[in-house]
């Protein structure tokens, strides 16, 4: 029976995706390092502050890993929490594994600790590009339940790869808050299908913002995952220019366009409803020459 | 003494001629065989309609004759009024609409959804008599004896210019209305869909139908029985895990029907894999009595099941099962034909068990949904769920829960139906699910009903399942141990912790009461991993394709 990734908690991915009993927590539940906010607000803490971080194997590849707790208050990043992942990857610049892998769920910044939680996205952020300089590539897999939105969905696109399923949904602000900030009329947070032909892994694939997707199963997760890590990270000028030369086009190609739809059509797809439907396999095949990098 | 032939024998049937005769000087030249515009079903009713008569008004689980009901709400009361309405569920506001307006005075139905809390409050201000709450068997048995309608306002998928209706795979009460009304000098009155030179077949033949009306736009369907599969818990898995080992197995049930909710859901899902497992396949399942679940696609496809007879059909499951014949009940055209009166008679006597969820149960396992502020009735559990004690035929799970009873009971060999109460201990906002004393008491005691309406008897109850496990009531020896067997799967609510530990330790031994590890089931395994689908994406491709969820069920 395949394991979903979509369906684990933080803990569970990590066993899942790395090599049996090779994982090795850094300030664990029982170290209660926990947010010194909630405890002022009286909010209920978690022991790990919603972020499981530590080091092990992949293919007996050594690896540091960072995992969100979507459980908990939705993966939002805490003081303590992004303090846990910027440690992670410094430690990374210090060590040189072969990878930092992040696996994110998160709908952003911790609202209840303000700018103490912003300042650490801003700092995961920095950290992830060092540890890209040190020479560490950073892969991100989005494919909870939650997605990775806010300041997160920034850092996920400053990282080497993002791995994503088609339940992964990645964006800046999240369906709900474009709904309260700019009405229904111009975006509709209930009507699911709109949600994820705009933020959903399909369409961040097509569009170039993912590098791979895959089902929802830990094994494809970790194939995805070692391919990323063979293939290295291309930290050079030209790659960033390269990357700056796609999104200056991205505007020009589909600026006007209003639906995910009206970008796969673009993007030359005959039939773009049926992508829903396809499966993963299917898709990626499809894709190859619909989307806007090369596979 | 009149000698019989000066008696006369025919005076329904004058009325009703009468009636008729009214409708076509009504509708004049515009009556073109029995197809009557829309705009002229206002007058219509007014021209059928007596003051005072039955009116059974086609509002079903799922199919609405809601054009029909709002045509009746706009009758002039000054020529149309105290009617008795007779009706499954009401679940419209014009259902209601009625009384306000003068129109109907009384009531007799089965259940009112998403009209509970709005009949409860009209009950309150005595602006609406209700006759009874019915089950639904009752309700269908009392058109043929003591309230047959005078006129029975239906809906139907297409028609023909003679009256000839289909239905659709939602068939539903359609066939049961029509014929205690034509059959007893009644008027049928349909609302169609569509009108057709010739129907793809016939539901209800031509004769029996007086007037056929094309609606402005299609009747409403409601997809009840649709569970988005990413919502079940993994206490509901355990839960599922349990049935299928602690009942399912242990009993070889093979013909049953399943309450609608997440739980029965769980089990769905989890015929193909972990009873797949326990190499079940073949020996529980196989005949349903049971509406077209889309949960229920995996278990189709991965062989479990040979039969499914529906109450009713569901929306955007339409073309999954015409594609499954050997499975459904379908019409030389390919659709499904479904039937709630003989569906609803199939779970009662030919269904060897009955499995659903409540709101609350009582220490005497009585169990019951309704609230102090909501009348809603009974849907299909009251029938499915009682021992039907007129059975005769056996079969190996009927007989064996009949001999676990006469361990306790003894008596002469006969079997016993498996009614099954599936809860979690505590309800959604931590509500408990076991109570000292139903609300229905306080219920009844506020809209003066006879008997306080409960769901499913105690004394039909066969197993009470919790995620804290499952208390078999057959084995228990009198009303105390029932009690107590009760309290030891009730968790951490006031009546469990209510419990006298010795007496549930002991029931425990004696295997009255059984947990999950008493089935050698470990509740690390209890995972949604477990589950044959875990979205609606996953049941559509289950069904190669075929099933069609509606647009609120999509993510896509």
């Amino acid at each position: 029976m395949s394991r979903s990734y979509y369906e684990s908690n933080a803990r569970a991915r990590i066993a899942g995706l790395l090599d049996a009993n090779s994982f090795h927590e850094w300030l664990p539940a029982e170290a209660r390092v926990t947010s010194p906010h909630l405890a002022t607000l009286e909010q209920p803490a978690a022991f790990d502050d919603g972020v499981v971080i530590g080091q092990g194997s992949i293919a007996g590849k050594n690896i540091f890993i960072a995992a969100q707790e979507g459980g908990f208050m939705g993966g939002a990043v805490g003081e303590v929490h992004g303090a846990k992942i910027v440690g992670v990857l410094e430690r990374a610049v210090r060590d040189h594994p072969a990878a930092v892998l992040l696996l994110l769920e998160t709908g952003g910044v911790r609202l209840q600790e303000a700018n103490a939680g912003l300042i650490a996205v801003s700092e995961v952020m920095r950290a992830i590009l060092s540890a890209r300089a040190a020479g560490v590539p950073v892969v991100v897999v989005i494919g909870g339940q939650y997605g990775c939105f806010g300041g997160m969905g920034i850092a996920a696109r400053c990282a080497s790869a993002i791995i994503m399923s088609e339940e992964g949904r990645l964006g800046l602000s999240g369906p709900e808050v474009i709904e309260t900030a700019r009405g229904v009329e111009e975006y509709d947070a209930r009507d699911r299908a709109l949600v994820w032909r705009t933020v959903g892994g399909k369409h961040r694939y097509l569009i170039g913002e993912c590098d791979a997707i895959v089902p929802d199963s830990m094994e494809a997760f970790q194939q995805a995952i070692m391919t990323c890590i063979e293939n290295g990270d291309d930290w050079s000028l030209e790659a960033l220019k390269q990357e700056h030369q796609l999104l200056n086009e991205r505007v020009k190609r589909f600026g006007t366009c209003k639906d995910g739809r009206d970008i796969w059509r673009e993007l030359g797809w005959a039939d773009p409803i049926s992508i829903a439907m396809m499966d993963n396999d299917e898709f990626v095949k499809a894709a190859q020459g619909h989307r806007t990098k090369n596979n | 003494m009149p000698s019989p032939a000066e008696k006369i024998w025919d005076r329904e049937r004058q009325r009703r001629n009468r009636k008729l005769e009214r409708a076509s000087s009504a509708l004049g030249a515009s009556l073109r065989d029995k197809v009557v515009n829309a705009d002229l079903a206002v007058r219509l009713l007014e021209a059928v309609i007596a003051p005072g008569d039955r009116v059974c008004l086609e509002g079903n689980n799922q199919k609405q004759a809601d054009f029909l009901a709002q045509a009746l709400t706009r009758v002039d009361p000054a020529r149309v009024n105290k009617l008795h309405m007779l009706q499954s569920v009401l679940a419209l506001p014009e259902h209601l609409d009625l009384y306000e307006l003068g129109i109907a005075e009384q009531v007799d139905f089965s259940f009112s959804g998403p009209q509970a809390a709005r009949l409860a409050r009209m009950v309150g201000k005595g602006q609406i008599r209700i006759g009874a709450i019915h089950t639904y068997l009752e309700l269908f048995s009392r058109y043929f004896v003591d309230l047959t309608p005078h006129v029975a306002l239906v809906a139907a998928q297409s028609a023909d210019a003679q009256g000839n209706l289909y239905t659709g795979p939602n068939t539903e009460d359609t066939p049961a209305i029509v014929e205690a009304t034509a059959f007893k000098n009644g008027i049928v009155i349909a609302q169609v869909n569509e009108l057709v030179d010739k129907v793809p077949r016939v539901d209800i033949p031509g004769d029996w139908v007086n007037f056929v009306i094309p609606s402005p736009r299609p009747h409403f369907i409601e997809p009840l029985f649709t569970r988005d599969p990413a919502q079940i818990s993994e206490i509901q898995v355990l839960m599922a895990m349990m049935a299928i080992k602690g009942i399912y197995a242990e009993y070889g049930v093979q013909r049953l029907n399943h309450g609608i909710g997440f739980d029965t859901a769980a089990i769905e899902l989890l015929l193909p894999t972990y009873a797949a497992s326990l190499v079940l396949k073949g020996k529980i399942c196989s005949h349903w009595a049971l509406n077209p679940h889309p949960a229920m696609i995996p278990a189709i496809e991965a062989g479990f099941v040979k039969s499914i007879h529906c109450f009713g059909s569901e929306l955007g499951m339409e073309n999954y099962i015409a594609a499954r014949p050997d499975v459904f009940f379908t019409g030389p055209d390919g659709t499904m034909r479904s039937n709630r009166a003989f569906s609803q008679a199939a779970g009662h006597y030919a269904c060897d068990l009955f499995i659903g969820s409540t709101l609350q149960i009582d220490m005497a396992g009585n169990s019951s949904t309704a609230t102090l502020d909501r009348i809603s009735g009974f849907g299909g559990a009251s029938n499915m769920g009682a021992d039907a004690a007129g059975r005769r035929h056996a079969s190996p799970a009927w007989l064996r829960a009949g001999e676990q009873r006469r361990t306790q009971q003894p008596g002469i060999p006969r079997g016993r139906k498996l009614v099954v109460q599936m809860v979690e201990t505590f309800r959604e906002h931590m509500q408990p699910a076991f109570v000292a004393e139903l609300d229905a008491w306080k219920l009844a005691e506020f809209a003066n009903m006879p008997i306080p309406p409960v769901m499913i008897y105690g004394d039909d109850v066969t197993h009470i399942l919790t995620e804290e496990g499952i208390a078999n009531l057959l084995l228990c020896a009198n009303a105390e141990e029932r009690e107590q067997a009760i309290r030891g799967v009730a968790g951490y609510t006031e009546m469990g912790l209510g419990r006298d530990l010795r007496m549930v330790e002991n029931l425990r031994d004696r295997g009255v009461i059984r947990r999950a590890e008493d089935f050698g089931i470990n509740k690390r395994d209890a995972t949604r991993d477990l589950l044959a689908a875990r979205s609606i994406k996953d049941l559509v491709r289950a069904s190669g394709g075929l099933y069609q969820p509606p647009v609120r069920f999509r993510n896509w």
